[in-house]
């Protein structure tokens, strides 16, 4: 039973929700205007449950003393300071159930996620981790690339020289430093210059990197987009039909 | 000598990294800007959209990438409010929230815009799909209220606003797959214009959909953020984060031909 209702739910809401792209019959539309609502009411229980297994992981990381246990009561700090904050929110109809004097003091104060407590602490401590995380990228990738970007094979040379000219394209200095290098390079008049006298080499950095993103990279880009799309749509009628069932849980 | 240049200790690498970021960022430099067909489409679009259109900008990165599309946003919405065109904002991020709602703020006052009438921020409600697809049905179904706890029915602008048909635009500032959500669900289902502002490691990802036109445009990175503030000849945060980024990309390729330089008269002499 306990595998079977959800089997049969999911069978009847993925026949459903098919049912309702192909059909604009008005019981269609219906059907699918009210599961969206369901939805909309359901996806809030995904954060509870995301609160519940964050609350798990790391009581059970303190509890058995596993590696760097000590950051899980920074998480717990982090976690109970903002919600204390945010979660103090006053909405219009309490304050005009309150006395007015009482609601005007608290309508000033700006209690829940407007708070200046809230807001100076996301704008001064989770804005700033977050970018400080996100900028070390940029040290650790000019690193790895001084070291590990060799031209060991025929794919990695093609991989590196892709990679240049399209780095070289996505900046402004690219163009300039490509037009310095053809103009050094012993090449015939004929090849570069137009009919208009203008050189058909110039900003050719930025022109390299539009061809390499419209052709190459969509070809690719399309190829997975199409592999990906047939495997969910196999996937999901796996599901549907009840063959895959892993997302219950547990073995067969 | 080339084995020690080869092993060079990565905090001289770090230190490179920091001064090429950090002297540009003092000593800004101009640099002449090519305008990218994906920018230049996306200009245009809004060029040609009538004063009164309502445009969407969905703020969907969190604070880790905000370099990035902060400097679009600001450059739309300057483009947008020049125009007349109504800006209403929303986000899939719960991080996101308090970031966009300062944000839009910060550049309507910038541009004497007033809230309510000429933008609107209608915040958070989770679930993706759920958010994305109810939209297009009736946007007061999934935002009952704005950012600021005033019913839709209040706004004025919100008042001849009910779903995607009364949004001329939607633009997702991205910095992960949310622009290939809005892509298949919303324009798809609902044939709502999408055009997005992402981050630079998923521009790639972006071209089928500008060839197939399910993108109205694009602006790639810091680039489309340099190239839409060169559009409008209002060089902002855009153009100097790409200056500053020109540098550390000449340094990270100067790296690299310098290493494989080295790699190949290492090989040479081991040969």
């Amino acid at each position: 039973m306990k595998r079977q209702v959800p089997l049969a739910l999911c069978f009847l809401f993925g026949v459903a929700m098919i049912y309702t792209q192909f059909s604009p019959h008005q019981y269609s539309e219906a059907v699918y205007n009210e599961v969206i609502k369901w939805g909309l009411i359901i996806s809030p229980f995904a954060l509870v449950l995301a609160v519940v297994t964050l609350i798990q992981t790391h009581t059970s990381r303190i509890r058995f003393r596993s590696e760097h246990w000590q950051y899980s009561f920074i998480v717990f700090i982090g976690m109970i300071v903002m919600v204390a904050v945010g979660l103090f929110f006053v909405p219009n109809w309490l304050l005009n159930l309150l006395p007015e004097n009482v609601s005007t003091a608290l309508a000033d104060v700006q209690i829940g996620p407007q708070n200046p407590v809230f807001v100076w602490l996301y704008d001064n401590v989770q804005v700033p981790m977050d970018a400080t995380m996100f900028s070390l990228l940029a040290f650790f990738i000019a690193s790895a690339a001084f070291r590990a970007f060799r031209a060991r094979a025929f794919e990695a040379t093609l991989l590196l020289i892709t990679a240049m000219f399209v780095m070289l394209g996505n900046i402004p200095v690219g163009d300039l430093v490509w037009n310095k290098v053809i103009s050094w390079l012993p090449l015939p008049e004929s090849w570069v210059l137009l009919e208009d006298g203008t050189s058909r080499m110039e900003d050719g950095a930025s022109w390299l990197r539009q061809e390499i993103l419209d052709v190459p990279n969509t070809a690719a880009r399309r190829g997975i987009i199409l592999g990906v799309s047939l495997g969910v749509i196999s996937q999901s009628i796996r599901i549907i039909l009840g063959i895959e069932r892993s997302y219950l849980g547990g073995g067969d | 000598m080339l084995e020690r240049f080869m092993n060079m200790d990565r905090r001289i690498i770090f230190l490179l990294i920091a001064l090429v970021v950090i002297i540009p960022t003092l000593i800004p430099v101009r640099l002449r800007i090519t305008v990218s067909e994906p920018t230049q489409k996306l200009y245009d679009y809004i060029e040609a959209l009538p004063s009164g259109s309502n445009i969407m900008l969905a703020f969907d990165y969190g604070p880790s990438s905000l370099a990035e599309p902060e400097p679009m946003a600001k450059a739309v919405m300057q483009h947008c409010f020049s125009k007349g065109i109504n800006v209403i904002g929303m986000t899939l991020f719960p991080s996101t929230v308090t970031l966009a709602d300062k944000l839009m703020k910060k550049i309507a006052d910038e541009n004497n815009a007033v809230y309510g009438e000429d933008y609107v921020f209608l915040g958070y409600r989770p679930g993706t799909l759920p958010v994305i697809l109810g939209m297009g049905t009736n946007i007061a179904n999934v935002f009952d209220k704005d950012y600021q706890d005033t019913p839709l029915s209040d706004i004025p602008l919100m008042a001849n606003v009910k779903n995607y048909d009364q949004i001329s635009l939607l633009l997702d500032l991205a910095s992960s797959s949310t622009t290939e959500t809005w892509i298949i669900y919303a324009n798809t289902k609902y044939d709502l214009k999408i055009a997005a502002g992402v981050t630079a490691v998923i521009i790639a990802q972006m071209y089928p959909y500008l060839q197939t036109g399910q993108l109205v445009g694009m602006m790639p990175g810091y680039l489309g953020a340099a190239e839409y503030e060169k559009l409008l000849n209002a060089p902002g945060d855009g153009t100097v984060g790409l200056n500053t980024a020109s540098f550390a990309h000449l340094l990270i390729i100067g790296l690299v031909i310098l290493g494989n330089i080295a790699f190949f008269i290492q090989r040479r002499k081991e040969a």
